[in-house]
C-alpha cells in the first residue's frame, strides 16, 4: 500500500511562499525570506555595479546616470523598504530567538512592521524631495 | 427548542485506490455542537464508509485533530458556531505533512516515532517540570509527584508548520518541544538529535505551532528555549565544563 | 497495517550545528550597526545634500583609512548573512546529502570570492587619490 499523498515532500518548499490559511507568524516568515532574497540579489548586482568605479571616472558617472530612470529609482525605493521590512522583523527573530517576547510575537511583528512603514515613508519623502 | 443550522459538511474522502476528492453532505446541525459531532452526524446517517479517528471526545487524548475551513483544530472542542454560520459549507479535511490512511485519518506514526526518539514523556516529576509557582526549595519526597505533559501528540503543530511540509526528516515542533521539557543539562544525550540541521535549526520562527496547539505547550516557544539550551551545551563542552 | 510508511522516519543529519547559527544571529545585528554607518557617511557627507555622487566624491572619500576598513567590515557581514540564510532556504528544498555539499561548497567559493573582489576594489578605489 502506498500512501505518497498529503506526506511531506521537497516539493511543497514553496508553500511557504503563498502563507494562505495561516497566521501572523507565518506572514512573517515568508515576507522576511522574500526581501532576503530581493536582498540578496541586489547585494551582487551592487557589488557587480561598483566594479565600475575601478574603470575610472567616466564610466562610473555614466554608469550613475542610468539611475535617474524613474524605474531603477523605484528598484532603489524597493531595496531600502526591504531593507527595513527585514531589518525589523529579524531583529524581532532575534529576541524571541533569546526567549524576550515570545508570548507576545504577533504584538512584537505589528509593532515593528508600524515602526518600519513610518520609517520607510520618511524615508520615500526624502528621496523624492532631495532627488 | 435548540438552534438548528442547515450546513454543508464539505469532506475531504480519500480511499486507497481513489482521486482524493469532496463530498457535500446537507445536514441540520444544533451550532452549539462540535465540528467532530457533524462529522460523526454524515458517518452515522449518510455515509457509513468515512473513515476518522476519535476517541475521549474532551481534547485528552488528541486522536481527532483535523483541518477546518484549512486551519487546524481539535474538531472535538470547535464549536460549529466558531467556524461557520447558517446556510454556509463546513470544509473539513485531514491533517498536513502525514501520509492519509483513509478519508480523514492520517498516519500518525511519524510523530509517535519521532516522540520516541527524544523520549518525550508523558509524565514528569514536578521538581523537573515547569509548573506555577513552584517553591523556593523542593524537598526529595517532591520528586514523587508527578506533572501530566501538556502535549496530547495531537499533530496539529506538525500539520501547521511550513518546514514540516518540506522534509520528513525535520523532528518537528511536538518532539522538539519534548526535549525542551526534558532539558539538556539533565539529559545531554539527546544534544546530538537536536542539534542537527534537521532539528531545532531548522525551524524559522514561523509559530505556526503555537498558534494551533489546542493544549498549551506553547512549542515555539520551547523551540527558541532549546535554541539557547544547545548553544549554552556546546558553549560548555567547549571550555570543558560538559 | 502498512509497511511503506516507516521508512522515511531516519536519524536526523549530523553537521548543521549551533555554530553556524550562532553566526547568523551575530552578523543580523552587526549587519543593522554597519548598515546604518554605511548609510550615513553615503548619504549624508560628501557634496550634501545628496551625499557621495561623483566619482571624485567616492575617491576623495576613501583616502581615510577607516572609510575602507569600515566598508570591509559591512562585506564581510552582509556576504556571510546573506550566503548562510540563501544556504537555510535551499536546505528547506531537501537537498541530498551530495548535493547540499557542492551547494556549501560553492556558497562558500562564492562568498570568498565577493569579500575577496569587495576588498581588491575597497583597496583599488583608494589608491587611485593623490
Amino acid at each position: 500500500m502506498e500512501q505518497t499523498r498529503n506526506q511531506p515532500s521537497a516539493g511543497k518548499f514553496w508553500s511557504w511562499f503563498f502563507p494562505v490559511g495561516r497566521q501572523v507568524g507565518g506572514w512573517a516568515f515568508a515576507l522576511n525570506r522574500l526581501t532576503a532574497l530581493g536582498l540578496t540579489l541586489y547585494l551582487f548586482i551592487h557589488l557587480t555595479a561598483l566594479g565600475l568605479l575601478a574603470k575610472g571616472p567616466d564610466g562610473y558617472d555614466n554608469f550613475l546616470a542610468l539611475t535617474e530612470n524613474p524605474v531603477i529609482k523605484l528598484g532603489e525605493w524597493a531595496v531600502v523598504a526591504a531593507v527595513f521590512l527585514h531589518g525589523f522583523n529579524g531583529i524581532r527573530i532575534l529576541l524571541t530567538s533569546f526567549g524576550v517576547g515570545v508570548t507576545r510575537q504577533r504584538q512584537l511583528f505589528y509593532g515593528f512592521m508600524v515602526v518600519a512603514v513610518l520609517v520607510i515613508l520618511i524615508f520615500t519623502l526624502r528621496m523624492y524631495r532631495v532627488y | 427548542m435548540a438552534e438548528k443550522w442547515k450546513i454543508t459538511l464539505r469532506v475531504h474522502r480519500q480511499k486507497e485506490n481513489q482521486e482524493p476528492h469532496f463530498d457535500d453532505f446537507q445536514m441540520e446541525v444544533n451550532p452549539d455542537e462540535y465540528v467532530l459531532d457533524a462529522v460523526e452526524r454524515a458517518w452515522a446517517f449518510h455515509d457509513r464508509s468515512l473513515c476518522f479517528r476519535h476517541a475521549c471526545h474532551h481534547s485528552t487524548c488528541g486522536a481527532c485533530g483535523m483541518r477546518v475551513n484549512g486551519v487546524e483544530k481539535l474538531t472535538c472542542i470547535t464549536l460549529i458556531r466558531d467556524v461557520t454560520h447558517n446556510g454556509a459549507t463546513l470544509k473539513v479535511e485531514p491533517l498536513r505533512n502525514f501520509p492519509v490512511v483513509s478519508d480523514l485519518a492520517v498516519d500518525m506514526g511519524p510523530l509517535y516515532r519521532k516522540m520516541e526518539r527524544v523520549n518525550g514523556r508523558a509524565v514528569s516529576p514536578v521538581t523537573e517540570a515547569e509548573i506555577e509557582n513552584p517553591p523556593s526549595k523542593w524537598v526529595p519526597e517532591d520528586s514523587e509527584y508527578l506533572r501530566l505533559s501538556d502535549c496530547i501528540e495531537c499533530g496539529l503543530c506538525i500539520s501547521a508548520c511550513p518546514i514540516m511540509a518540506t522534509t520528513p526528516e525535520y523532528l518537528g515542533p511536538a518532539p522538539l518541544a519534548a526535549a525542551q521539557d526534558q532539558g539538556l543539562r539533565r539529559k545531554p544525550e539527546l544534544l546530538s538529535i537536536v542539534d542537527c540541521e534537521d532539528g531545532v535549526w531548522r525551524c524559522h520562527s514561523a509559530f505556526e505551532c503555537t498558534a494551533v496547539c489546542p493544549s498549551f505547550v506553547d512549542p515555539a516557544r520551547r523551540i527558541m528555549n532549546l535554541r539557547t539550551q544547545v548553544v549554552d551545551m556546546r558553549l560548555r563542552k567547549l571550555f570543558g565544563k560538559a | 497495517m502498512s509497511q511503506s510508511t516507516s521508512s522515511y522516519v531516519s536519524a536526523p543529519r549530523p553537521g548543521e550545528t549551533s555554530w553556524i547559527w550562532l553566526v547568523k544571529i551575530i552578523t543580523g545585528p552587526l549587519l543593522i550597526l554597519v548598515l546604518i554607518l554605511h548609510m550615513i557617511v553615503n548619504h549624508f557627507v560628501g557634496s550634501l545634500p545628496t551625499g557621495l555622487m561623483t566619482y571624485n566624491d567616492i575617491v576623495h572619500y576613501y583616502q581615510n583609512p577607516i572609510i575602507p576598513a569600515i566598508e570591509i567590515l559591512f562585506l564581510i557581514t552582509v556576504v556571510t548573512h546573506s550566503l548562510i540564510g540563501l544556504r537555510g532556504i535551499i536546505l528547506d528544498m531537501n537537498p541530498s546529502r551530495p548535493v547540499l555539499r557542492v551547494v556549501t561548497w560553492f556558497l562558500s567559493l562564492l562568498g570568498v570570492f565577493a569579500v575577496g573582489y569587495g576588498i581588491w576594489l575597497v583597496l583599488t578605489i583608494a589608491s587611485k587619490g593623490g
